[in-house]
């Protein structure tokens, strides 16, 4: 198998006429944190979204090239695109928990459709251990049947990422999670992504260096849609090769 | 917010270069002090130190601060820990000032062995090089600290060449010895600084390229 999760090779993505990913070449390894950094609008979420082939329910969106995960090529004509998402889980900037089922069914729903827990049982400690994982279990474990409205925004994104684990994936992939979460709530969220990588490889977008900095052990920097630089965090942090990351981390390009 | 960075790290720069200049004033008026046998102006130098460890301070505490504040990475991050060792360099070099003010003062009411050229001479290529290497750090450019291995080189040289001159008088003369003793000492001193000057520009290379180098 391959030393790394997720391979991109010439990948190029376009909407309609845009070109918003060009000829990107990227290697995730696994069981770390990779971090996707780069000003708004660069193409950071495009690439996330190319790495389980979320891109396919956009109409306009066209992906050319490569992408490989764990050695395996996601954009061939037989792969399930369900398959794929199964191994890698996705969690949003906005908290998304299924308003309408409660904490406990906003993680048994996915583990139900996909049958992959054979009771009752089963279930109790597969939703257990997810919530544990995610660091949720001790503040709601005595209201599992209560709906996630009544959580904190930092909770709710817990929530979502627990629903995420409980589909054992390989790969998580987080498009700015604390974006729209208070100081306690990220920290929490960021301390959880320490935790994960050691069972998981997680892919972080983010527009916040010092969230990059603080929790990634790789760094892709990502500008107008080209991949400028990419290694160790804290090489790339404190002495970056290019010019425009050098000014990206310096707060001088816009 | 970039504009209020930018001012600060002025003023820390600033701060690191009015540091400088009190560290070669210290320098070359000790060995001025030395040379002319000025316990008064030796004097003057020794009472410098407070406003030198008042400096360090201040210029610590203000990087700190800026680090807390602005997180800053890259450059950014290289020119405040530049400027972090760098002022213990300056420090050092400070107090070897006093120290051979100190010397001076230890000579009081003798006469020198000999005319007194190589010390004053090598202090002024030390004082060169503090001032190159601070130069390098204001303009951030590091074509100037190029031959600063060759620099540090003669300096050594010109140790040795004190260290042999005070043995022939220290054979010639038993009585001699305790200020030739004196003299190998501010030899020593103003290599080390030399030696610390090159560490600055090792830092300032680093800060500037993102690169390392050794200058020994």
């Amino acid at each position: 198998m391959s030393e790394f999760a997720i391979e991109t090779e010439d990948l190029n993505v376009y909407y309609g006429k845009n070109h918003v990913i060009k000829n990107m070449n990227l290697k995730i390894p696994k069981n770390t944190v990779f971090a996707i950094m780069g000003p708004s609008g660069c193409g950071k979420s495009t690439l996330l979204r190319s790495f389980n082939r979320l891109l396919d329910l956009n109409k306009i969106a066209r992906v050319q090239g490569s992408v490989k995960l764990f050695g395996e090529e996601i954009y061939s004509n037989n792969t399930d695109s369900i398959v794929i998402r199964k191994d890698v889980g996705m969690v949003f900037q906005y908290p998304n928990p299924f308003p309408h089922l409660t904490i406990y069914d906003n993680i048994a729903i996915g583990l139900k459709m996909n049958k992959l827990v054979k009771d009752k049982n089963e279930m109790d400690s597969r939703i257990e251990w997810s919530l544990k994982k995610a660091g949720l279990w001790d503040e709601v474990k005595d209201r599992l049947e209560d709906y996630p409205s009544n959580l904190s925004g930092g909770q709710k994104q817990r929530l979502v990422i627990a629903r995420a684990i409980a589909m054992k994936p390989k790969v998580i992939l987080m498009d700015e999670p604390t974006a729209n979460i208070d100081p306690v709530g990220s920290k929490k969220i960021e301390d959880l992504i320490f935790e994960l990588k050691k069972d998981y490889t997680v892919v972080l977008v983010t527009h916040t260096p010092a969230q990059a900095a603080r929790v990634s052990d790789y760094v892709a920097f990502i500008y107008m849609g080209e991949l400028v630089e990419t290694g160790k965090t804290g090489i790339i942090f404190t002495s970056p090769k290019s010019k425009t990351t050098e000014k990206y981390l310096m707060g001088e390009l816009v | 917010m970039r504009e209020k960075f930018e001012m600060d790290m002025e003023n820390l720069k600033r701060n690191v270069e009015k540091m400088a200049n009190l560290v070669l004033s210290m320098l070359d008026d000790s060995v001025k002090s030395l040379k002319n046998l000025d316990t008064k102006l030796a004097d003057e130098v020794i009472s410098r130190k407070g406003k030198l460890a008042e400096m360090d301070e201040s210029i610590e505490e203000n990087a700190l601060r800026m680090v807390a504040l602005y997180q800053p990475m890259a450059k950014d991050l290289r020119t405040i820990a530049a400027v972090l060792k760098m002022i213990t360099y300056l420090y050092r070099i400070g107090r070897y000032g006093k120290d051979i003010a100190g010397i001076t003062k230890a000579l009081e009411g003798k006469q020198h062995i000999a005319k007194l050229v190589e010390i004053p001479y090598m202090a002024n290529k030390v004082g060169e090089m503090i001032r190159d290497v601070i130069n390098a750090f204001i303009i951030e450019d590091i074509s100037q600290l190029n031959d600063f291995r060759e620099r540090d080189d003669e300096l050594d040289s010109l140790r040795y060449s004190i260290f042999r001159e005070c043995l022939t008088y220290m054979m010639e003369d038993p009585r001699n010895i305790t200020q030739c003793s004196h003299y190998i000492m501010v030899a020593k001193y103003l290599e080390r600084c030399g030696d610390h000057a090159c560490k600055i520009a090792e830092k300032i290379y680093y800060m500037v390229t993102g690169k390392r180098i050794e200058i020994k």
